[in-house]
């Protein structure tokens, strides 16, 4: 009963052990803490994300991988974890902002997205017949209504926001390591070498545009707010999130 | 026998400086017998945003509890007022969840939103029955006297009316075409939105 | 031998001999002037038949026609009054009375009770007693007079409008003073041109040109009529009462 691996209660995920454990959301929390490190800060000017890309193999044709991706113009995620659980939330997250868009005309608030996929990882703890997302989440969005926020989105399926974060392997380092940088009023640029000072950290290997990826959120000039939500040459909502080229990768690991 | 004449009513509106202005009928009918003067069918959504809700009588008792409804879960959930064009886009994706069997209503939205520099920008709009939006610069119009509002509209409305002065186009627009319009009138209600109030009167009209 | 053989069933055919051709009329009358007007745009379904087909005509120097609804019955009703009342000139010599030419117009639309007419017609124009008057008629010829009337495809969007403008319907007056019962020339010409650029913009079948007829009474001042742009005066005989065309362009979309 009280066995290393939870005994009889780690198979039947819906099922609480005596000591009001579900074993399986901890078994995927491990296979997150496995996994290759991510992190975001959250800037007075926006929000960087960034991890390391990692292969297994020098074959592996790495310029074809993406683990920062773009949800919609104004939320981008990263993640920590099983690669194709990954790519199942984001698919979701990606449908969620569309679905979100039809009925409304504008894309979704960080947090109601955040809220969305939260609900969709809770639904694998709680459902027969499935296993939790081994993945942990850092989803990073501008609104026009809270600005720039960054939400952790766990397995379990609970977020949080964040000034700063980090999941994956060397998390703990990680963290601690931000907790020492970390201010509130630090810039965009500052928090993107922040950024790659903290995975230098724990990183094997050499630190190239290969293998690192970068996504930021930068905050629309008033300006630009005064304009409203459509482009007028585009008819279509700025971006306010995007993913560094390799080159600007490159420029960044440079300085 | 039309359905969009089943009950009859009316609705418009306009946009102004910094302020807009909606306006209905009181008029609830049984096809050519009059049933109700007492029948209003525009309704708040937020302090800023009204809807005018003109068509089938029991559709805009229906319609009317369905946008409420979806506001306030907009509104618990994303912890903030609906702002107007959201909510036209959210009228729009209501009614054409109902592509193939209508809610016989052709909404008509008024409000006003503020700019992230503080810039009060007036905002109408209408949609059909399946909720295909017209975004007017002017005015909208909406119900059995839709045909004698656009008319008199077009030729008492101007650019940037004072609050006062649009409550006045508005006013005499629906008061002249519903009395030239069998199935609206037996009274108006006005709307006039500006920045920090709403005056809302009602009007006496013909009774025939 | 033929293969194939079809089985005889019921067949029914049909002619309609009407159509609707669009466009907008209308008329003011004043104290001692009428205003009679009709855009030029003829139409059957989507299609424009052309931009410039008359609906406004000067039967006399003091009665102007303005017919709507089916063109080519309107253009051989226009006929049609014409005639009889160049018989009656021939019989009287004189001119017939406006109130004759009301009745008259009733007598020929009722007569085709049963195979009518489809047109709505709108008559304007001086009565013997030197007042502006206008009659309009429905297509089997139930007529009234009135101080204004709009008719045809832009109906509903022009007639409140001047319930309103003409008639000061739904305003009130200022305490002790009252609305007049008729409007200076300046004022109806002005109501008139907004009237029709009004439903022009709003409705697909009114546009093109527009034509206004200002019919003055006898010895009725002119005064700045002479000063409208393009105008040209129709009329006759220098002594009795005055015919004055407009034209003014109208959007072509």
């Amino acid at each position: 009963m009280a066995s290393a691996d939870g005994g009889a209660y780690s198979y039947s995920l819906t099922v609480f052990s005596p000591s009001g454990k579900l074993v399986q959301i901890e078994h995927a929390l491990a296979v997150v803490a496995g996994g290759t490190t991510s992190l975001g800060i959250k800037a007075s000017n926006g929000i960087v994300i960034a991890t390391e890309k990692k292969t297994s193999s020098i074959l592996i044709d790495d310029s074809m991988l993406d683990k920062v991706s773009v949800i919609c113009p104004n939320i981008g995620i990263v993640y920590s974890g099983m690669g194709p659980d990954s790519r199942v939330l984001i698919s979701k997250a990606r449908k969620c902002a569309q679905a979100y868009w039809k009925m409304h005309g504008e894309y979704p608030p960080t947090r109601v997205l955040v809220q969305e996929v939260a609900t969709i990882m809770q639904q694998a703890t709680q459902s027969g017949g499935v296993r939790p997302y081994g993945v942990s989440l850092l989803i990073a969005g501008w609104d026009i209504n809270r600005g720039q926020s960054l939400y952790q989105v766990d397995p379990s399926g609970s977020f949080w926001a964040w000034k700063a974060s980090a999941i994956g392997k060397n998390m703990v380092n990680a963290k601690t390591f931000l907790e020492k940088r970390y201010n509130d009023d630090i810039s965009l640029e500052d928090a993107i070498h922040t950024a790659l000072l903290t995975l230098k950290e724990g990183f094997e290997g050499q630190m190239t545009e290969k293998t690192i990826e970068i996504g930021v959120v930068t905050i629309p000039t008033p300006e630009e707010l005064e304009l409203g939500k459509a482009d007028a040459a585009t008819g279509r909502p700025k971006p306010t999130f995007r993913k560094l080229t390799e080159e600007e990768v490159r420029d960044y690991l440079a300085l | 026998m039309s359905i969009m004449e089943y009950n009859g009513g009316s609705v418009i509106a306009m946009v102004g400086k910094e302020c807009v202005a909606i306006a209905c009928d009181l008029r609830l009918g049984n096809q050519a017998l009059g049933i109700s003067s007492k029948f209003e069918k525009i309704f708040p959504v937020t302090d800023k945003l009204y809807v005018g809700l003109p068509g089938l009588a029991t559709d805009v008792t229906t319609l009317k509890e369905l946008f409420r409804y979806r506001v306030n879960m907009y509104t618990i959930k994303e912890e903030r007022e609906i702002e107007p064009d959201t909510f036209a886009h959210l009228v729009s994706s209501t009614l054409y969840e109902r592509r193939f069997g209508p809610y016989f209503i052709e909404p008509v939205m008024a409000g006003i939103s503020t700019t992230p520099g503080g810039k009060v920008k007036p905002f109408i709009a209408a949609t059909d029955l399946i909720g295909c939006l017209n975004f007017a610069k002017d005015f909208v119009v909406a119900g059995t006297a839709s045909s004698k509002l656009f008319g008199v509209a077009e030729g008492l409305w101007e650019p940037d009316l004072e609050p006062e002065d649009l409550f006045e186009t508005i006013s005499q627009t629906m008061l002249n075409a519903v009395d030239r319009d069998a199935y609206s009138g037996w009274g108006t209600m006005v709307y006039v939105i500006t920045k920090d109030k709403v005056i809302q009167r009602t009007l006496k009209g013909r009774m025939d | 031998m033929s293969d194939t053989v079809t089985l005889a069933g019921p067949q029914q055919r049909q002619f309609n001999p009407y159509s609707d051709n669009g466009g907008t009329i209308l008329a003011v009358a004043g104290a001692n002037f009428s205003v009679i007007a009709g855009d030029t745009r003829q139409s059957e379904g989507y299609n424009i038949q052309t931009r410039y087909a008359p609906k406004v005509f000067r039967l006399t120097d003091k009665a102007v026609l303005a017919v709507n609804g089916f063109a080519a019955d309107g253009n051989m009703f226009v006929k049609k009054v014409k005639q009889r009342l160049e018989w009656y000139r021939h019989a009287h010599s004189k001119d017939m009375p406006l109130r004759s030419i009301a009745r008259l117009i009733q007598s020929m639309l009722y007569g085709r009770r049963f195979f009518p007419y489809y047109v709505y017609n709108i008559l304007g124009g001086i009565e013997e007693d030197g007042s502006g008057a206008v009659y309009s008629f429905d297509p089997v010829g139930s007529y009234e007079r009135e101080t204004c009337r709009a008719a045809g495809a832009a109906q509903s969007l022009v007639q409140p409008f001047l319930d309103n403008q003409i008639y000061f319907k739904n305003q009130v007056a200022a305490p002790g003073t009252s609305h007049p019962s008729h409007l200076p020339l300046s004022d109806v010409l002005a109501l008139v041109i907004d009237s029709f650029t009004s439903a022009t913009e709003r409705h697909i079948e009114v546009g093109d040109g527009l034509e206004i007829f200002i019919v003055l009474a006898r010895g009725a001042p002119i005064h700045g009529l002479e000063a409208i742009q393009g105008i040209q005066e129709m009329t006759s005989n220098a002594e009795g009462e005055r015919v004055f065309i407009v034209r003014r362009v109208l959007k072509y979309d």
